[in-house]
C-alpha cells in the first residue's frame, strides 16, 4: 500500500473509532485515536499477519499492552478482515467478544490485557518463543507512556536486551496523557530513551502520526540483532478531532451525538 | 524415583522432554528451589532463568506459551502467590495461557526463614483463578502422575502446590491418578479426614497410633479443581464426623471445601478443621515447630481425632 492508502485507511479507522464508541457508550476514545497510525502501518503496511489464518505460528505478533486503546485495535483488526464490520455494531453486547478491554475472544488478539504494565512482558516471552524455535517471526508491543510507570515493564526490558531479542520492538505511545492530567505532572518517565539505552535498547524516535516516519523506522530496524527495539512515537491523545486533541477528559469521556456527528465530520475532510 | 517431590517433577521433565515434549522451565532465581540443575545440564536451552522477577517469570511464560511451547514455571509459593497474583490472573487464567505453575515449599516448608516466606493461601488464592486445575500431590507416585497429565494431556493453566520434605509413597503401586478424584487411603467406619497433600502422611501416621480406638477413612485430597465430591459425601453419609488437616489457611483449603461439601448436600455432618486459623500468621519457627504448634503433627492430629471421637460416645 502507499503511504497515501494507509492514511486513508488510518482516516476510516479513526471514523470507526468514534461510531463504535458513540454507539456503544463505552470506551477510551483519546487513546484509541492516539494509536491509530501506529496501528495502521504495522497491521496494513509491515507486519506479516493473515487474517484468514490468525493462528499461524509464523505470523508477526502484535501485542496491545495499553489494553485500553481496544476500539484502536477492534477497528483496525475488522478493517484487515479479521472479523466482520458487522461485529463492531456490537461493540459492548453481552454477547459480543468485543469487551472494553480486549481478549483472545476477538481474532487477531493475542493476549488479555487491560491491566498495564503487562504486554511487555508477554511479548517478551513471545519473541524469545521465536528465538528459542529458530522461526522469524517478529513481535511488536505497544505500551502508553503513562503505563511505563509501572515496573513490570522495566523486568520486561531487562529481560528483552537480557536474552538479546533483536526480534522484539516496543513502540511508545508517546502522547504524555494519562487518565486525569499530563504524564510529567503525575509521575515524570523522560528521559525515555535515554531510559531505554541503558537498558540496552536501541532507540528510534518517530512522529507517531506520520504513517512514512513509522514506516522508515520499522524498515531501518535489523530484526535479526541483538538488541531489542524501542520506538517512541510522539503521539497526541484523541488526535483527528479539534476538540479532543489532548484533553485529558477525553481519556474516556463519550462523545454526545452532537459531538460525535462533529468529529466524524471532522475526519472526513 | 527420589522421594522428593521436586526431584521427581524434574525425572519427569526429562522423560518428557527425551520423548518430544517442546516444553520449557522458567525460575526467577530459583535454580536451587526448583532442584532444575540436573535437567538443565541436560537440556541447557531449556531452562529460562529471568532473575529476581516473579511478575516477569509469569509474564513471559505466557507468551511463550503463545509461541507454541509448554512453559512451567518453578518458583517460592509466597513470591509467586503474592508477587505475580495479577499476571497469575490475567496472563495465565484470564488469557487461558498453557501455562504450569509450580508453588514450591508451600505451607510453613521454610521454617525459621518466617512469614514472609510461608504461604498458606496458595490453595485459597488459585480457587478465585478460573481455567486453573489445582493439584496437592500426596507423594511421589501422585507428584509424577500429575506432572505428566499437567504437561501432556491438559491443555490450559494448572497449578501445582508442593510442600518440601522426603515423603515415602503412601499410594498403591497399581495407583492410578484421575482428575478430580479424591485418593482414598483407608476405610473406617467412625470419622472422615481429608488431608490437603502431603498433610496426609501425619493424618495416617495420627490414625495409626490410636490403633483400633480409632476406625477412620483417610482421604487425600490432592485434586482441588476438577474435584469429584462422591467419594467424600459418602463416607461423610457413613461417619457424620470429618476432620481436615492441611498446611494451609483453614479458609479457602481443604477445611472449606469440606465444609462447603457438606453444606452444599445437606450432609449435616460435624467437621473440625485443623490447619492455620484466619487473622494469624504462621510462627517464624522451624517447619516441625509450626507443625505442632497447630496441631498438625501425628500428635495433633491424634489428639483431635480422640476429641471428636469422645464427644460422639
Amino acid at each position: 500500500m502507499e503511504t497515501r492508502e494507509l492514511e486513508a485507511t488510518a482516516r476510516e479507522i479513526r471514523r470507526s473509532i468514534v461510531a463504535t464508541i458513540a454507539r456503544a457508550k463505552g470506551g477510551h476514545m483519546g487513546a484509541s485515536l492516539s494509536e491509530v497510525d501506529i496501528l495502521t502501518a504495522l497491521f496494513f503496511g509491515f507486519m506479516r499477519c493473515n487474517p484468514s489464518a490468525p493462528d499461524d505460528p509464523e505470523r508477526d505478533r502484535f501485542i496491545l499492552s495499553k489494553g485500553h486503546g481496544s476500539e484502536g485495535l477492534y477497528c483496525t483488526l475488522a478493517h484487515k478482515g479479521y472479523f466482520p464490520q458487522a461485529m463492531l455494531d456490537d461493540y459492548l453486547g453481552h454477547d459480543s467478544p468485543l469487551t472494553i478491554h480486549p481478549t483472545r475472544h476477538a481474532p487477531g488478539v493475542e493476549m488479555n490485557t487491560g491491566a498495564l504494565g503487562h504486554g511487555f512482558s508477554n511479548a517478551v516471552g513471545v519473541a524469545l518463543s521465536a528465538k528459542k524455535s529458530g522461526r522469524r517471526f517478529r513481535t511488536f508491543v505497544l505500551t502508553g507512556d503513562g503505563e511505563l510507570q509501572e515496573g513490570t515493564n522495566w523486568e520486561a526490558a531487562m529481560a528483552a536486551a537480557n536474552f538479546k531479542l533483536g526480534n522484539l520492538v516496543a513502540f511508545v505511545d508517546n502522547n504524555r496523557l494519562q487518565l486525569a492530567d499530563t504524564v510529567e505532572n503525575t509521575m515524570r518517565i523522560e528521559p525515555l530513551d535515554r531510559k531505554f539505552e541503558a537498558f540496552g535498547f536501541e532507540v528510534l524516535r518517530v512522529d507517531g502520526h506520520s504513517i512514512a516516519e513509522i514506516l522508515g523506522a520499522l524498515g531501518r530496524i535489523d530484526y535479526e540483532s541483538d538488541r531489542p527495539h524501542a520506538i517512541i512515537a510522539r503521539t497526541v491523545k484523541g488526535k483527528g478531532v479539534s476538540f479532543m486533541e489532548g484533553v485529558p477528559e477525553w481519556h474516556h469521556r463519550i462523545p454526545t451525538p452532537e459531538e460525535a456527528a462533529k468529529a466524524l465530520e471532522e475526519l472526513s475532510k | 524415583m527420589s522421594a522428593c517431590l521436586r526431584e521427581t517433577q524434574v525425572e519427569v521433565y526429562t522423560a518428557l522432554v527425551k520423548a518430544g515434549l517442546n516444553m520449557i522451565y522458567l525460575v526467577s532465581d530459583s535454580v536451587s528451589t526448583s532442584k532444575i540443575k540436573p535437567f538443565r545440564d541436560a537440556f541447557p536451552e531449556r531452562v529460562v532463568n529471568v532473575g529476581i522477577a516473579e511478575q516477569n517469570l509469569l509474564g513471559m511464560a505466557a507468551g511463550l506459551a503463545n509461541g507454541g511451547f509448554v512453559p512451567v514455571t518453578g518458583n517460592a509459593a509466597p513470591f509467586l502467590i503474592s508477587r505475580s497474583n495479577e499476571q497469575l490472573k490475567v496472563d495465565v487464567s484470564y488469557t487461558n495461557s498453557n501455562v504450569k505453575v509450580n508453588g514450591l515449599h508451600a505451607g510453613f516448608s521454610y521454617g525459621t526463614d518466617g512469614c514472609t516466606h510461608h504461604e498458606v493461601n496458595d490453595v485459597s488464592v488459585v480457587r478465585g483463578l478460573p481455567n486453573f486445575e489445582i493439584y496437592v500431590p500426596c507423594d511421589p507416585r501422585e507428584c509424577a502422575m500429575i506432572t505428566e497429565y499437567a504437561l501432556v494431556e491438559r491443555t490450559g493453566p494448572v497449578y501445582m502446590s508442593l510442600n518440601t520434605g522426603n515423603f515415602p509413597n503412601v499410594t498403591a503401586e497399581g495407583y492410578r491418578f484421575v482428575p478430580g478424584k479424591p485418593v482414598q487411603l483407608s476405610e473406617g467406619r467412625d470419622i472422615t479426614v481429608v488431608a490437603l497433600g502431603t498433610a496426609v502422611h501425619d493424618a495416617l501416621e495420627a490414625v495409626r497410633s490410636l490403633g483400633a480406638s480409632c476406625s477412620a477413612e483417610v482421604f487425600a485430597l490432592s485434586s482441588v479443581r476438577p474435584l469429584d465430591p462422591a467419594p467424600l459425601i459418602a463416607s461423610i453419609r457413613k461417619t457424620g464426623l470429618v476432620l481436615t488437616v492441611e498446611q494451609h489457611s483453614t479458609h479457602g483449603g481443604a477445611g472449606s471445601l469440606v465444609a462447603e461439601c457438606i453444606a452444599d448436600n445437606g450432609l449435616g455432618a460435624r467437621l473440625r478443621r485443623l490447619g492455620v486459623p484466619e487473622g494469624v500468621y504462621t510462627k517464624n519457627w522451624s517447619a516441625p515447630d509450626n507443625k505442632k504448634y497447630f496441631k498438625l503433627d501425628a500428635a495433633g492430629i491424634a489428639e483431635a481425632l480422640l476429641g471428636m471421637l469422645g464427644s460422639r460416645r
